[in-house]
């Protein structure tokens, strides 16, 4: 019995041992290239030299704040906007409500370095973040066609990326709707303010679901903007919401486990007699 | 510490240290019973105490369980031939109504088994506490499970695109959590107690997943007689302890 719990005390400390070195093996975090992390993280808000988007544009943004005061905002911006500072106010006002939210993985060597290339970028003519170079040509009803097989994912995505539906709903699908991990995109047209904001955001998604799929997976520059025409006219057409596609899933499923069930129990009606049913009802007859 | 930073903390503990210490307690540990315990190998049936609220509790929550569970695995192993799959709005449909469905069965087979635990005095006599925490970790796994299914659907499209490359990045030893970090709070209370089950798993009756009598599915019909005189038998054993 000692010898016993001797053992099973050995391979308690054998396990807790192993587990510890791993704990020491796992403490490795990102170190990121700041032309990617700018190009992953910032260009579906912001250009240099492109214009507005949803952000401001940040060519020569050294020259309109000081340094020390953009690291902290990068660090913290909702923290920032919470505490009142009225640069931070002013830029959201601008940015007609849109709050910057911390950027994944950010820390001060991060944003000094980001902010190093931003002045970089600022001194050439035309920067590789000048905005992404998506047609002005109007969009037509195959763009729209083609916009909504690409959504839906009866065509799939160039780069196999998971097609927008998984995740997303618009209002004029039928049948059990789509995705609801993400949000309703029936107004994401309007939401980022037209053609170019919506492609910006689609060359590059931004919010910290979608960024680790995309970058290794990246929208092709020729599916956006059939994908832009589509959620345009569904904007346009902006019809209400079909609240019954989450509750006919739920008939569906309920449904379908009462008949299994019922079935299960058709399948095995005989599971009490030949053997033992005699066996139990002689018991309770004694 | 500012609240981000102690977020991301968290998160790094939850979905890099804890899938490691699960995984190589797992292993570790199964191991180690078989070598030093191969007989508590077993699921601890308690069928011959009580058979008839059992079928109602078994037979839905193995059905129910297997199907979620291969889901998960077609998602796991097969995630692009999966989204190919689920171009088709109906394949789509059809199959996350299939593992819905099979989650129901898992939770009224869990809900027999907590009736037929509590109520069978002789059932009741074998049930651990150990047992009663395999329970309620399933319960919670279930519930958070049928949650997402509802509320943020279509888990089998974005598991495929967002968790699968997560845990193959855990299986590379090149944990990449951004997958999962950012995905709501029910979601990532799944993953968790799906890692706090495979913890768990070595020291509790689940080690008999690992010793499913498969053959018994295809191998010939066993006649088990008896060849000798059993109250002889009996007699005999009753003296010798006489004596």
């Amino acid at each position: 019995m000692r010898q016993l719990k001797l053992k099973l005390l050995t391979s308690k400390v054998k396990i807790a041992g192993a587990n510890l070195i791993l704990l020491l093996l796992c403490t490795s975090l990102f170190a990121q290239v700041p032309a990617d992390y700018f190009k992953q993280n910032c260009v579906s808000c912001h250009t240099i030299g492109g214009g507005r988007l949803t952000g401001p544009d940040l060519k020569d943004l050294s020259k309109r704040q000081e340094r020390e005061w953009l690291v902290n905002w990068m660090m913290d911006p909702e923290g920032i906007l919470k505490s009142g500072d009225p640069y931070a106010v002013k830029m959201q006002k601008e940015s007609r409500g849109a709050v910057m939210t911390r950027a994944p993985g950010m820390t001060k060597p991060l944003a000094t370095a980001l902010l190093d290339l931003i002045d970089e970028e600022s001194k050439l003519e035309k920067s590789q973040f000048a905005g992404s170079q998506i047609s002005d040509r109007p969009l037509l009803q195959e763009d729209i066609n083609e916009g909504r097989a690409l959504f839906t994912g009866t065509k799939r995505l160039k780069n196999n990326a998971p097609s927008c539906v998984s995740c997303h709903v618009v209002n004029s699908l039928e049948g059990l709707g789509g995705g609801r991990l993400g949000l309703n995109l029936t107004r994401a047209y309007a939401r980022l303010e037209g053609r170019k904001g919506l492609s910006a955001w689609l060359v590059s998604p931004p919010s910290k679901t979608m960024s680790p799929i995309f970058k290794k997976h990246p929208i092709d520059e020729e599916e956006i903007l059939p994908l832009v025409a589509f959620l345009k006219h569904e904007t346009e057409i902006d019809k209400p919401e079909n609240t019954s596609a989450m509750i006919n899933f739920l008939l569906f499923g309920i449904g379908g486990a009462v008949v299994l069930l019922v079935l299960f129990d058709l399948i095995w009606n005989k599971r009490f007699r030949a053997v033992r049913e005699p066996m139990v009802k002689g018991n309770l007859t004694k | 510490m500012n609240e981000n930073t102690f977020f991301d903390y968290l998160d790094l503990f939850w979905f890099t240290i804890l899938p490691y210490v699960a995984l190589f307690t797992f292993f570790i540990a199964t191991i180690q019973r078989y070598r030093g315990e191969a007989f508590t190998y077993s699921s601890l049936s308690s069928q011959f105490l009580e058979n008839k609220i059992h079928f109602w509790a078994m037979v839905p929550f193995h059905y129910g369980i297997l199907t979620v569970l291969f889901g998960h695995f077609i998602g796991f192993l097969l995630p692009s031939q999966l989204l190919a799959w689920n171009s088709v709005p109906i394949r789509l449909y059809i199959f996350e109504i299939t593992g819905f469905i099979g989650a129901i069965f898992t939770l009224v087979g869990l809900f027999n088994i907590i009736i037929r635990r509590t109520s069978n005095p002789r059932v009741k006599m074998v049930t651990t506490s150990t047992d009663w925490v395999v329970i309620a970790i399933i319960i919670f796994q279930v519930i958070t499970g049928i949650y997402t299914a509802i509320f943020h659907s279509w888990g089998s499209s974005w598991f495929a695109s967002s968790i699968t490359p997560y845990l193959w990045s855990i299986i590379q030893f090149n944990p990449e959590i951004a997958y999962v970090t950012s995905l709501p709070i029910i979601v990532k209370l799944h993953i968790i107690s799906a890692f706090t089950i495979v913890t768990l798993f070595p020291f509790t009756r689940l080690v008999h997943v690992l010793v499913v009598p498969n053959p018994y599915l295809w191998r010939k019909p066993q006649v088990v007689r008896w060849h000798w005189n059993r109250k002889k038998i009996r007699t005999t054993t009753f003296e010798i302890k006489r004596k």
